[in-house]
């Protein structure tokens, strides 16, 4: 399966949110981002769904019953992206962004 | 029988009226809370025509009520607190009040002391049809619950409830404390002191012997009466640290771990 989200999104996490002494390659793909997790809050969150959308174009509505679903952990953002832009709406909108 | 008062007999006398007091208070309260939570509510939807005013107002009442519960517990001995000059030294204006957490007398008690505040009130509380009025009209805010993006709605009310000039009290621990150590804090209130340029006043928060914490109920007031204390521990400006919410976080929440070893060893050393 390709993981190029699964890795981007990594090494965006740790830039994003300026993650000290945790290299990309150090986060678990399945592993929660946040609590007991990677330890991420909710205003890590919405600087991560800034830097998404920034990145793949892709943005997380505020008020979606999914969110929390969504930003469990790398492996389901990089379904949530894959997800988002496989949709028609979203496909337009990146080409539109061109 | 004045030679039995310091006698087994006069501290187990003492420790039950104690008890009976608490029971007392908890079926008052159940007594007594519908009807103000009715009237608050009533005040809610009454005072629409000025929001800031209806706040304001609802927010001194709360405060009184507070004060009031305080007044009771010194009055029968289940617990010491005096609001009155609690928290000298706080600033003009708004600010944002972050605590430990360790009793369930922490947001009464904060709150007799400001006489004024709003804070974050979980989701599930604030949907529900007799508190709503009451809470929204107090300026109060519906925490995120859950939904990771709804903390940007959370923060752009809170700045808005600043920038009215309340005061916001929050427990960044986010639940009760440890007794002996901070958990970590979250970041929301430390995000909104940043956006609304207004200062954090961190303030600890001790109850000695313990009293209303996860593991001492309210049916078991402590001998000798809980003293509980609040400690103005700093006041700190976001614009010190360049307004970044992390580095602000990391300045304050340092301070809390080194706080608590102080209390306790004090407390230790001031047991017989």
């Amino acid at each position: 399966m390709d993981d190029q989200y699964e890795e981007r999104l990594k090494k965006l996490i740790v830039e994003t949110l300026a993650l000290e002494d945790v290299a990309p390659g150090d986060i678990v793909t399945d592993a929660p981002l946040f609590g007991e997790g990677l330890g991420l809050d909710s205003i890590d969150a919405l600087e991560l769904a800034l830097a998404i959308h920034s990145e793949f174009g892709v943005r997380a509505e505020e008020n979606d019953p999914r969110n929390r679903e969504h930003f469990h952990s790398v492996a389901s953002l990089a379904n949530f992206i894959r997800e988002k832009q496989a949709s028609p709406a979203t496909s337009a909108a990146a080409a539109e962004r061109g | 029988m004045v030679g039995s008062r310091h006698g087994g007999g006069w501290v187990r006398t003492r420790g039950r009226a104690r008890v009976g007091a608490a029971y007392m208070t908890v079926a008052l309260y159940t007594v007594a809370a519908p009807f103000g939570c009715v009237l608050a509510t009533g005040l809610g939807l009454v005072w629409r025509r000025d929001p800031l005013r209806r706040a304001q107002r609802l927010q001194r009442i709360t405060s009184s009520a507070y004060r009031l519960m305080h007044n009771w517990l010194r009055f029968w001995r289940i617990c010491h607190f005096d609001y009155r000059d609690a928290l000298p030294g706080l600033p003009e204006g708004a600010f944002v009040v972050v605590a430990n957490h360790p009793t369930l007398m922490d947001i009464t008690s904060i709150s007799a002391a400001l006489g004024r505040g709003f804070t974050v009130v979980k989701g599930e509380l604030y949907r529900r049809a007799l508190l709503r009025p009451f809470l929204e009209g107090a300026g109060h805010v519906a925490a995120a619950d859950g939904d990771p993006l709804s903390a940007q709605r959370v923060v752009d009310e809170a700045v808005a409830r600043l920038g009215d000039g309340h005061p916001m009290i929050v427990f960044p621990e986010g639940t009760r404390s440890f007794a002996d150590r901070p958990r970590p804090f979250g970041r929301t209130a430390f995000e909104v002191a940043c956006r609304a340029e207004v200062p954090v006043v961190s303030v600890g928060i001790e109850c000695e012997p313990m009293y209303l914490s996860k593991e001492v109920t309210v049916f078991r007031p402590p001998d000798p009466t809980a003293q509980l204390r609040l400690a103005l521990l700093a006041i700190d400006h976001p614009r010190d640290v360049g307004f970044d919410s992390r580095a602000l976080l990391a300045r304050v929440e340092g301070r809390y771990g080194p706080w608590l070893a102080r209390r306790r060893l004090a407390t230790l050393e001031a047991r017989p």
